[in-house]
């Protein structure tokens, strides 16, 4: 009796769980960065040359590094292990798993063993930084990222990791086929320009040419946000408007920015290869539309190349960036330039790291800063975009050297908003809303306008 | 003898027991209690007394009422079709039908599977294999995404639950009917009942301490759902399945106000300490010692 009851359990496990083993890898992330089957290509570093000095009286500390970038975790550990090579210090890199960055930065501060560093959004580093930060305001990096530094106050609490930028992703080659003639990205200028070639590429077959995630940080950060960040494409600007909207001063039923983005998302909301069921759209499967051609274009940022390559897609192929066309003003800024800026910034801990943990830690940020090999490890290890001018080392994947282009010719602009920290997931909901057809422009804007009422 | 002893007694078997519940339940729960009287934000060092303001911003709070009183049609749902599902098939299974144990066993696995893993697998079918199949057939059930529409998602949310519940349940149940009398059953053939009289008045009341704990036991989980929600719908489409302890979360630390998010899962407590005491006194009523 009782043995068959056993084999009735192990049976019915075995039955359960071998569908589940067979669809494992199917709904899993795609750019999982803890998947050891996954080959990473890389670029060789080269280590010969090493003007950095290390101070030799720091080697033997340890120090950790909390990091909420999951897609360069191997590469952060393999960084540390370099720095420790060099400088004797260990660099402890933890990622953030199930949490948020801020949970889980807060619940280690709160068991009184916070991390000596942390990469965080710039949200989560302003609310941070005045009760637990060090003051970075002296360090010498801090001249070779002007303009992509956040202030609170007047001090500088934070490193600048990356830039990072978003707009209309296009796969060049899907487009020429499809057309037959060459295209030339920089001749959009108009959001009537982009529907006539958007209409275009439907005559020459491809239906819905526009995939857009229905993820509520797409619709509600990387989508909305632009109604603040295009008020007059800087930081402070988008502070601006955002106060505005809070203190009453500035009606959103009647800013032009808002109304003008609607339209924006109209086009796409209508070109959307999952008109269908514009909710029921999987992110996998976006990627692997754009690089097989289905579509043309992915509303996303340079943060989907892992997804892109995974999907199929060569460092060589023609991938770049069209921006969010607001109206038909060929002169206007937003029609002209892509929005890139600072997004994952490093928090030093002030509170409890002793000296000589802090000294270890602002010797390893400088060593990304100035090193040779810091350097080059972060653009072709980690695959970032530095915001530090003496940087001389290129990024390698067509999404974020067109990114990378666009910020060095000017041809970006750099704004980001600061919003509060449930903007996204509260705004989110209201665009998936939205999205779906379920609600208007009027009850969108009123939603928004009564975000803005209930903060502080 | 016996109360010399006692004090040691105490001390060896009770004091670490007590301890224990003391220091992960007694005292974060006061703590807790405390919390929703402060505006602390989770991070400062300064924590501000600021008496009931934060049950004040719970009533302003619309959101946390919608998701509660969604919270109560998923219970209700879920409750229901749980044990009555969970009492049918366990009575089936010990009849002593052919392969009873492997259906037992079948039944039970996906208790087995943690409710994230669950959510995730569901998900994949719901807005992939179901759509495939609509798509293949031209069922329009299927058409699109179950996840895509509010009622939809709601009844996905109810079937996956039921679906993982009711294998626990089935356990329970069974082990009762296992548990009757074979005496009593046959007094009550002898007597001339049979069918529908003999399961209301010999099987219910002799089984209604299986069904004080399965109640407990659905109601409790079923309230404090949060795996499930949050790996299969995550509040998808538009935050329209958005359950109550999810709510609480994200109040406390996506919107980062601890003090109303706490105040939240005090009330929260409350409803569900209050509902499942009563059921408990309610059922306990009806059982009988066979």
């Amino acid at each position: 009796m009782r043995k068959n009851v056993l084999r009735g359990i192990s049976l019915g496990l075995a039955l359960v769980l071998a569908p589940a083993m067979l669809t494992g890898c199917r709904f899993g992330f795609a750019s999982d960065p803890d998947d050891p089957n996954e080959e990473v290509k890389e670029e060789p570093i080269d280590t010969s040359v090493d003007t950095f000095e290390y101070d030799s009286a720091l080697s033997g500390t340890n120090i950790t590094l909390l990091n909420s970038k999951a897609e360069i975790q191997v590469a952060l550990e393999k960084m540390g292990e370099e720095f420790e090579k060099k400088s004797g210090v260990h660099v402890e890199v933890m990622p953030v798993t199930d949490d948020s960055p801020y949970t889980k930065v807060v619940s280690l501060y709160n068991s009184g063993n916070p991390p000596t560093m942390s990469i965080l959004d710039t949200t989560d580093v302003i609310a941070l930084a005045e009760e637990k930060a060090a003051d970075l305001s002296e360090e010498d990096w801090t001249e070779e990222a002007e303009g992509y530094l956040t202030e609170v106050n007047g001090k500088v609490y934070s490193l600048p990791l990356c830039i990072e930028g978003r707009g209309m992703i296009y796969n060049k080659t899907v487009i020429e086929d499809a057309l037959g003639e060459e295209f030339d990205p920089d001749s959009i200028t108009t959001l009537e320009n982009f529907t006539a070639l958007l209409d275009r590429l439907v005559d020459a077959g491809i239906e819905k040419p526009v995939s857009m995630a229905k993820e509520d940080w797409s619709l509600g950060a990387h989508h909305l946000q632009f109604v603040y960040e295009t008020y007059d494409g800087t930081s402070e600007g988008a502070q601006e408007v955002i106060k505005q909207i809070k203190d009453g001063t500035m009606d959103l039923h009647s800013y032009d920015r808002m109304q003008e983005f609607l339209d924006m998302f109209d086009v796409l909301k209508e070109y959307n290869v999952a008109k269908g069921d514009p909710l029921g759209a999987d992110y996998d499967e976006m990627a692997i539309d754009l690089a097989d051609g289905k579509t043309a274009f992915w509303f996303n940022g340079n943060w989907a190349w892992p997804n892109l390559s995974e999907a199929g897609a060569e460092n060589e192929d023609a991938y770049g960036f069209l921006p969010y066309f607001m109206n038909n003003d060929e002169d206007d800024f937003a029609n002209r330039q892509i929005q890139g800026s600072p997004s994952k910034q490093v928090m030093l801990d002030g509170q409890i790291a002793s000296e000589k943990e802090q000294a270890a830690a602002k010797e390893f940020l400088n060593w990304i800063v100035y090193s040779e090999i810091g350097q080059q490890m972060m653009v072709k290890t980690c695959n970032l975009i530095p915001p530090f001018q003496n940087n001389p080392y290129e990024p390698s994947d067509p999404l974020s050297r067109d990114i990378y282009e666009k910020v060095h010719e000017g041809r970006a602009f750099n704004a980001s908003a600061i919003v509060p920290n449930d903007h996204w997931a509260v705004l989110g909901a209201a665009m998936q809303k939205y999205l779906a057809g379920r609600s208007d422009r009027e009850e969108l804007i009123t939603s928004i306008q009564e975000y803005w009422d209930e903060q502080e | 003898m016996k109360s010399k002893n006692n004090g040691k007694d105490f001390c060896i078997f009770a004091l670490p027991g007590l301890f224990c519940f003391i220091a992960v339940v007694v005292i974060p729960f006061v703590y807790g209690v405390y919390l929703t009287m402060t505006d602390w934000n989770g991070v400062s060092a300064v924590k501000n007394f600021v008496g009931l303001k934060n049950f004040g911003g719970v009533m302003k709070d619309a959101q946390f009422w919608i998701s509660l009183l969604l919270t109560f049609k998923y219970v209700i749902f879920v409750v229901v079709i749980v044990n009555v599902m969970a009492f049918g098939i366990a009575y089936l299974l010990t009849r002593g039908m052919k392969g009873q144990n492997f259906f037992r066993a079948g039944f039970f696995t996906p208790n087995l599977i943690g409710g994230i893993v669950l959510g995730y697998i569901w998900q994949f079918v719901f807005s992939r294999v179901f759509v495939n199949i609509g798509e293949s057939t031209g069922w329009t059930a299927f058409e699109v995404s179950w996840l895509s529409d509010p009622s939809k998602a709601f009844a996905a949310l109810v079937l996956v639950s039921v679906w993982q519940l009711s294998g626990y349940m089935i356990l329970i149940y069974v082990a009762g009917f296992m548990g009757l009398s074979e005496d009593v059953m046959e007094a009550a053939s002898i007597d001339g009942a049979s069918g529908w009289r003999k399961m209301r008045s010999i099987v219910m009341p002799l089984m209604m301490s299986s069904v004080t704990i399965c109640l407990f036991l659905t109601l409790s989980r079923a309230f404090m759902v949060y795996d499930v929600n949050l790996s299969l719908t995550a509040g998808a489409p538009y935050g329209t399945t958005e359950m109550a302890a999810m709510h609480v979360y994200e109040k406390a630390f996506t919107s980062r106000q601890f003090g109303v998010g706490q105040a939240e899962a005090l009330i929260l407590f409350i409803i569900v300490a209050c509902i499942s005491g009563i059921q408990v006194y309610l059922t306990k009523k009806k059982e009988v010692e066979a």
